[in-house]
């Protein structure tokens, strides 16, 4: 009993040093990041995450073998210490193709989640701040864009404008942003209520500033979890699309484009190397970044906790 | 009741409205001449140049926008969608005829997703925090996350290919006679599109559950001293059910795109097929319409959804 008091008084001691130092808020915000890392599967997930990242970008340091460079005199071989994911079928090396595909895959995704959050992020807050016809114009636009099954919208916009790595980015923008914008103007709509927001109503400060530097960082937490779920979700889509071909033009290799081979029912058979790989690289990818979303909403917003 | 039902309808009309307006401003802005269009291949093919300006001239199509927009409505209303481009065939005869199987597909996995996600669902909110439930969590997180392509090559794969239990493919053969037949192919799409989204319903029911298990009337139930099952099914899971009657309402013209990519791995001969054909040979007549029909399918399931809800709950109110 004794020990644990003075161990008690000890740290006590440390808060208040700490306090006078002024460097204990900057601890205290440290506190989403503990309890981050407590959870065990979000630090897995950040660690497989990490791990294709990395490999993913320092392709060139893992592989010497050219994503595009066909071999015709090495089709079709199974994997071995020469091809570690063997070749498919014009001889390219299948583990340099799920690298280099990494790289644009892992672009798409989290450049449409980034892309489609901006804009719902910056129309949510000015829409949920000044409501008002403008506010209401975009909360219809939101619905006519969300009425529409997300794959089919997808698709009609391709056969409108043509497939390229830019015209899937832009797509997925466009259909992407009604999600984040909801949630970021509900938000807005009740943070509007809280009395700082009334205090700075009253004081008559610009409402540029009152709503993006003193509302908003109060309703970054969930929007960071939703750009996180939203690049696993683009990631998904990619895949699908490219699976189809109808999404990143066949010559650039990403995942989804690798996993194309798999059409055929003689790959499938025959030349498992072709697509399983590939397509367990995907899944544990966007399982890792689902893990990291959920561990981000569990430290940053305990009222979601279990 | 009624008067919520035909309010709710109202609202209806100007949404469809939006959404016809942004189909038919799709049309007139991707290329092909609308004449082949609405008229068909055979009207088409033995005209000379002044028989297809006079056609057109009679056709209206030299109207104003708005007046080719209220016609095109109009016949939409009769029922005439028009020709599909490429094979000249009425689009609503393609859609009637590919609609049953993509129907039959989704309803099949929509049943199987909501059964199996709502009793898992429940059993790990009442297990809350004990092994079961942590399992059951980590494996919806995976289900999400594997492409469901994926998961159906693997389905393929090893039941079609390797076990040899199920055709590899397609819907209805010649030999069937009996429609059970054909069950055996519908078993592996609807199985994968029902367990890819399980997860869903399941995180969505859990946490509903957990919602409502600690609000008060729960609680006031427990201490009238009702057995345990009855609070947990009566008072708990009749009013947790509704945002999962909403989800899965929002699922079912999901479905439709859904199912796109499914349909195209086993080669099931739906709506989702016909569209990625479309939208391959860029038959812009027939992606529209289908997605018009999505659109349509999505409004009325948003307007089924609400009078569900109202039903369920006893708390909503209807004025």
């Amino acid at each position: 009993m004794k020990h644990r008091e003075r161990v008690l008084q000890a740290k006590m001691d440390r808060i208040l040093e700490a306090e006078e130092q002024g460097t204990y808020s900057k601890k205290k915000r440290n506190r989403v990041v503990m309890r981050f890392m407590n959870n065990r599967l979000s630090l897995v997930g950040l660690v497989v995450f990490a791990i294709i990242l990395l490999m993913s970008i320092g392709a060139p340091l893992f592989t010497h073998y050219d994503p595009l460079k066909i071999s015709l005199k090495e089709v079709l071989q199974s994997p071995s210490g020469k091809h570690i994911f063997g070749t498919d079928k014009l001889g390219r090396d299948v583990f340099a193709r799920v690298l280099y595909g990494g790289r644009i895959s892992i672009l798409v995704g989290f450049g449409s989640a980034l892309g489609a959050a901006f804009i719902g992020v910056v129309l949510g807050t000015l829409g949920g701040y000044k409501g008002g016809v403008f506010d209401k114009c975009v909360m219809r636009l939101s619905e006519v864009f969300m009425s529409f099954p997300q794959i089919i919208l997808v698709l009609l916009l391709v056969s409108m404008v043509g497939q390229s790595m830019g015209n899937l980015i832009m797509i997925f923008i466009l259909t992407g942003w009604g999600g984040i914008y909801r949630m970021t103007r509900s938000k807005m709509l009740s943070i509007k209520q809280e009395e700082y927001v009334q205090a700075l109503k009253a004081f008559d400060v610009n409402p540029w500033l009152i709503c993006f530097k003193h509302m908003l960082p109060n309703a970054l937490g969930p929007i960071l979890v939703n750009i996180t779920l939203s690049t696993a979700m683009f990631i998904l889509q990619e895949a699908s699309l490219s699976f189809l071909g109808l999404g990143v033009p066949l010559q650039i290799a990403t995942w989804g484009n690798v996993l194309n081979a798999a059409n055929d029912l003689q790959v499938l058979k025959s030349y498992w190397w072709l697509w399983l790989p590939v397509g367990i690289v995907i899944s544990l990818f966007v399982l890792s970044i689902n893990f990291i979303g959920d561990g981000l909403r569990d430290s940053s917003d305990p009222s979601q906790m279990g | 009741m009624v008067s919520y039902i035909i309010r709710r309808l109202l609202t209806l009309i100007p949404m469809l409205l939006i959404m016809t307006f942004l189909i038919f401003l799709g049309l007139e802005m991707t290329p092909g001449d609308a004449v082949s269009f609405l008229a068909g291949p055979e009207a088409m093919a033995n005209m000379t140049q002044e028989q297809l300006a006079a056609l057109r001239e009679s056709m209206g199509l030299n109207d104003s926008f708005l007046v080719r927009y209220f016609r095109w409505l109009g016949n939409m209303c009769k029922g005439d969608f028009g020709y599909s481009l490429t094979s000249g065939v009425p689009i609503k005869t393609i859609i009637a005829e590919r609609l049953p199987a993509t129907l039959e597909l989704s309803l099949a996995a929509l049943l199987i997703s909501t059964i199996l996600g709502t009793i898992l669902g429940l059993l790990s909110a009442m297990k809350r925090d004990q092994p079961v439930d942590r399992i059951l969590t980590v494996a919806g997180m995976v289900g999400v996350s594997i492409p469901e392509f994926f998961f159906g090559l693997v389905f393929l794969l090893v039941f079609s290919i390797n076990l040899g239990w199920f055709p590899v493919g397609g819907r209805l053969r010649p030999e069937y006679t009996v429609y059970w037949d054909h069950m055996k192919n519908l078993f592996l799409p609807s199985i994968v599109l029902g367990l890819s989204m399980t997860a869903g319903v399941m995180r969505y029911t859990r946490s509903s559950m957990l919602d409502t298990i600690n609000k008060d009337y729960v609680k006031t139930a427990r201490s009238k001293g009702l057995p345990e099952w009855r609070i947990n099914l009566l008072h708990g899971f009749r009013v947790a059910l509704a945002p999962v009657v909403v989800l899965v309402g929002f699922r079912l013209p999901m479905l439709i795109g859904g199912s796109v990519v499914i349909e195209q791995i086993f080669q099931w001969p739906g709506i989702g097929n016909e569209f990625l054909q479309a939208v391959r040979s860029q038959n812009y007549p027939l992606v529209m319409m289908i997605a018009l029909l999505s659109v349509f399918m999505v409004l009325l399931a948003s307007f089924l959804i609400d009078i569900i809800t109202a039903l369920l709950d006893p708390r909503v109110q209807l004025d």
